[in-house]
């Protein structure tokens, strides 16, 4: 049975070959856009969408009878982490390099971004002064002492944000700026973004740090009426200069299309595909500030230029450091 | 219960011995089935690179502690609550007792997380922090008590109503009587549901990694998949497989102190002890607060999040309905069958050895869901299985102890002289547990069967890793709409999760209110 499954794909594989896809995305409008890419190569799409940790595991231990052709991950680290495990395989393609940034793709072409998100400050005016906000940096400030709403530290995007801090900064640093930051925190680690955001509209915490596309989500209307008139009270402040993540997808190391995976890779970096990609959940494009109204709003930002690859290989260190000082 | 049904057909005598090597052969293949993944993680953790053994690392011992916590505190407060209410409504009058009794049963279809995501995010609507072990303990109580109601109920409805009635003609009253017979009697059935709840609790993920409590699961996952030390997380995972074993030989202890047969029903039409006062309101209270809070709260978080449902997430709802009810009734009838067979070796197969055997197969449980697939992940991939087998695989191993403990408090109410009088007659096993056990059993049997069913369309860990392409299940997508903070989407397959529960203990209202472990009515539901 499974020799016969095995070759009847082998045979079909010549004309329409079917990709198997594992996502740590879970938006709808992602199948709409891999329909798109069918109804254009016909090139069919078997989606598995899992938390990107799970999905790491899973290829890893399905090892070389692994269905998956794509490895569709959210957050630098992780990429990395699957890197450094050896699950994808190096691809070079004309149109990746011509399409995604040189620091927002692995130097060996094992990954690739395909969306980039901002880990943004929300401020409330009536709880701080926020002209004095304008850094990563202010926010250890022992003025803003008991105002400081923080993400506890099993947070990737926190964990990341340290891992930048130390690759720019250095140890000592950001040994500092982790104290001065933990000693403005106002009450226990959230364990998500929303609430966080709802409590700085409320007043309960003067500032936090989130991602750009949760904001970008209670503005838009998609959580509700009431999210959205409370989150205009919001004060939204981009650093200058700005942490950048990325989501991104490599071809897997046991991939039996990679011809048909590099062209998935190549659609979902292009401006068009990567435009979809973006829109489903506020990100920004891979290029610019895209067209989504709300993040046009927010401004530009000024990227740090961290390379992403970098990101993923301080993650081991900038969690030690949190956990260190009592980012729990 | 006549001679006649337990005589056996022509030629039934002869069958017998071979038959029992079937049975042999049968709880042999569960137990390897049920330690297979079990031994491959102890393999794992003694020879892998990073050996750890059982060692707790760096924050084991808080999570120890924390799991711990939680276990005695969720315990207890379940059994003082279960079992109240499992008295109020099996023994006393009050107003509305019939409607309360069935919506002791509501609190089995609400997951825990889905409890704790809308208790945070209507938390956060009100300024209110939810979060930390109070309100840990406070959501777990409410999701698991109704294990001990369950149990404890049924044995307070049908079990010793004739010492129940002398106790009344001695003029004792309903606590005493409560306190002096009904309790001890029902012992072992509410140890086997606080059992069940504290497996429960240790093997919780989803409702205090959202309430930020570290407790043995949360940490097993992050260690193995966010510290990449699988290893570690197995040496971790050991340290909760202790605790559950310790929770089930405390079971086992106290259930064999309050051994006692009965046949069941001892007398119907006792009329129940009637309430009136601040008693009744007092009843009333404690038996409508916990399901209208664990019901209630999601139905009022979706009422409130009306306006952001979204029309593209209810069009594959029918598809992942299916899905989740399909896999649920499949692993139920593989559990159920796997449980029996356990359960009524003990009784037939008397070799101590293969007693300790079937205990320690009943320790799925044990394991947190995350690490059973990660067992089974490195099983199916050398063994070419498929994910939806190693699926139902991983569902029978993690549930066999839910319908096994009920059938083993079950049988103990059996006398071993109903065994001896079919052996004496000839019967075989097969031809015992079909006239004679299964009509017995038929309430636990239909309890453990819907419990297996509701845990799996609850059911997260398992169904997250080992699930094929393109088939999701609404615990998966609840799961993962509300890990990204999207209310609206998660909104519909949340309802349908509440939906399927809710069927599921509905269809347990007749055992409540029959009384299940009553002997069969007469010869025809002996040859069923």
């Amino acid at each position: 049975m499974g020799v016969a499954a095995a070759l009847g794909a082998c045979s079909l594989g010549q004309q329409t070959p079917t990709l198997g896809v594992y996502s740590g995305r879970h938006y709808n409008t992602d199948q709409l856009l891999y329909r798109r890419f069918t109804e254009q190569t016909g090139i069919r799409i078997k989606l598995l969408e899992g938390t990107d940790n799970s999905l790491i595991e899973r290829v890893r231990s399905e090892g070389s009878t692994t269905p998956a052709d794509v490895l569709v991950l959210v957050d630098a680290a992780r990429l990395e982490k699957a890197t450094q495990l050896g699950l994808f395989q190096p691809l070079r393609s004309a149109a990746l390099d011509r399409d995604v940034p040189a620091n927002l793709r692995d130097s060996q072409g094992r990954w690739f971004a395909l969306t980039r998100r901002v880990r943004l400050i929300v401020a409330n005016p009536q709880r701080v002064d926020v002209g004095a906000i304008r850094t990563y940096e202010d926010l250890a400030r022992p003025a803003l002492k008991g105002q400081l709403c923080l993400r506890d530290n099993k947070s990737v995007y926190n964990q990341s944000l340290v891992a930048d801090r130390l690759i720019q900064k250095g140890h000592a640093a950001t040994t500092t700026w982790l104290r001065g930051l933990i000693a403005n925190v106002n009450q226990p680690f959230f364990t998500s973004d929303i609430p966080m955001a709802r409590a700085v509209a409320k007043g309960d915490c003067g500032v936090a740090l989130v991602n750009s596309y949760y904001v970008a989500r209670l503005l838009s209307g998609q959580s509700g009426a009431a999210d959205r008139a409370l989150a205009s009270a919001l004060k939204v402040i981009l650093p200058d200069p700005s942490h950048v993540n990325v989501s991104g997808a490599g071809i897997t190391r046991a991939s039996r299309h990679p011809e048909a995976a590099a062209r998935l890779l190549e659609f979902l970096a292009s401006p068009s595909g990567g435009k979809g990609y973006a829109e489903a959940n506020n990100e920004y494009p891979l290029k610019g500030y895209g067209d989504n109204p709300i993040l046009r709003r927010f401004g530009p930002f000024r990227d740090d230029g961290v390379p992403i690859q970098e990101l993923g290989a301080h993650n081991r260190e900038a969690v030690q450091l949190m956990q260190a000082n009592g980012w729990n | 219960m006549t001679i006649h049904d337990l005589l056996p057909p022509a030629g039934a005598r002869a069958l017998a011995p071979p038959r029992r090597g079937l049975l042999l052969a049968l709880v042999l293949l569960v137990c390897l089935a049920a330690l297979l993944p079990v031994l491959g993680l102890g393999l794992f953790a003694g020879l892998g690179p990073n050996r750890h053994g059982l060692q707790l690392g760096e924050g084991g011992l808080s999570a120890l502690l924390h799991t711990l916590a939680l276990v005695l505190l969720v315990g207890g407060a379940g059994a003082v609550l279960g079992t109240t209410n499992g008295w109020l409504t099996a023994r006393c009058a009050f107003p509305g007792r019939r409607w309360l009794r069935i919506a002791q049963l509501l609190p089995l279809a609400t997951p825990a997380y889905l409890l704790a995501a809308t208790l945070i995010d209507l938390g956060s609507r009100l300024s209110w922090r939810v979060h930390g072990f109070t309100w840990a303990a406070l959501v777990l109580t409410l999701s698991t008590y109704s294990y001990v109601f369950l149990l404890s109920t049924e044995t307070f409805a049908v079990s010793g109503r004739r010492q129940l009635e002398a106790c009344r003609s001695l003029g004792v009253g309903p606590w005493g009587s409560f306190a002096r017979v009904a309790l001890p009697m029902a012992m072992p059935a509410i140890g086997a549901g606080i059992a069940l709840s504290g497996m429960e609790v240790v093997n919780e993920l989803g409702a205090v990694e959202l309430l930020g409590v570290p407790t043995l699961s949360s940490t097993i996952l992050k260690r193995w998949q966010n510290d990449g030390d699988p290893e570690g997380a197995v040496g971790l995972a050991l340290a909760a497989l202790v605790i559950v074993s310790l929770l089930v030989a405390a079971e086992r202890l106290l259930r064999r102190r309050s051994r006692r047969w009965t046949m069941g029903s001892d007398a119907d039409g006792s009329a129940p002890w009637s309430l009136s006062g601040w008693r009744c309101w007092g009843a009333q209270l404690l038996t409508l607060l916990p399901p209208l809070a664990s019901l209630g709260l999601p139905l009022l978080w979706a009422g409130l999040s009306l306006d952001q449902l979204q029309a593209d997430a209810a069009l594959d709802l029918a598809s992942l309905g299916v899905r989740s009810l399909s896999l649920a009734l499949f692993a139920a009838g593989l559990t159920l069958a796997a449980g029996l067979l356990l359960a009524m070796s003990r009784r037939w197969l008397p070799q101590p050895l293969l007693h300790k055997l079937s205990f320690v197969a009943g320790m799925g449980y044990a394991i947190p869901g995350a690490v059973m697939a990660l067992a089974l992940l490195l099983l199916g991939g050398p063994l070419q299985i498929s994910p939806l087998l190693l699926l139902l695989w991983g569902y029978a191993d993690r549930f066999l102890a839910v319908p096994k403990q009920g059938l083993d408090a079950a049988l103990e109410r059996i006398p071993p002289s109903i065994d001896e009088a079919a052996t004496g007659l000839g019967c075989g096993w097969l031809a015992a547990l079909r006239r004679v056990h299964l009509p017995l059993l038929r309430g636990p049997l239909l309890v453990g069967g819907l419990l297996v069913f509701v845990d799996v369309v609850k059911e997260l860990p398992l169904t997250f890793a080992l699930r094929p392409f393109d088939f999701d299940t609404l615990s998966v997508r609840v799961y993962q709409y509300a890990s990204d903070e999207r209310v609206g989407a998660a909104l519909l397959p949340a309802l349908l999760i509440l939906l399927l529960g809710l069927g599921a203990a509905l269809a347990l209202i007749p055992t409540l209110e029959r009384g299940p472990t009553r002997p069969a009515a007469g010869p025809e539901s002996g040859q069923g």
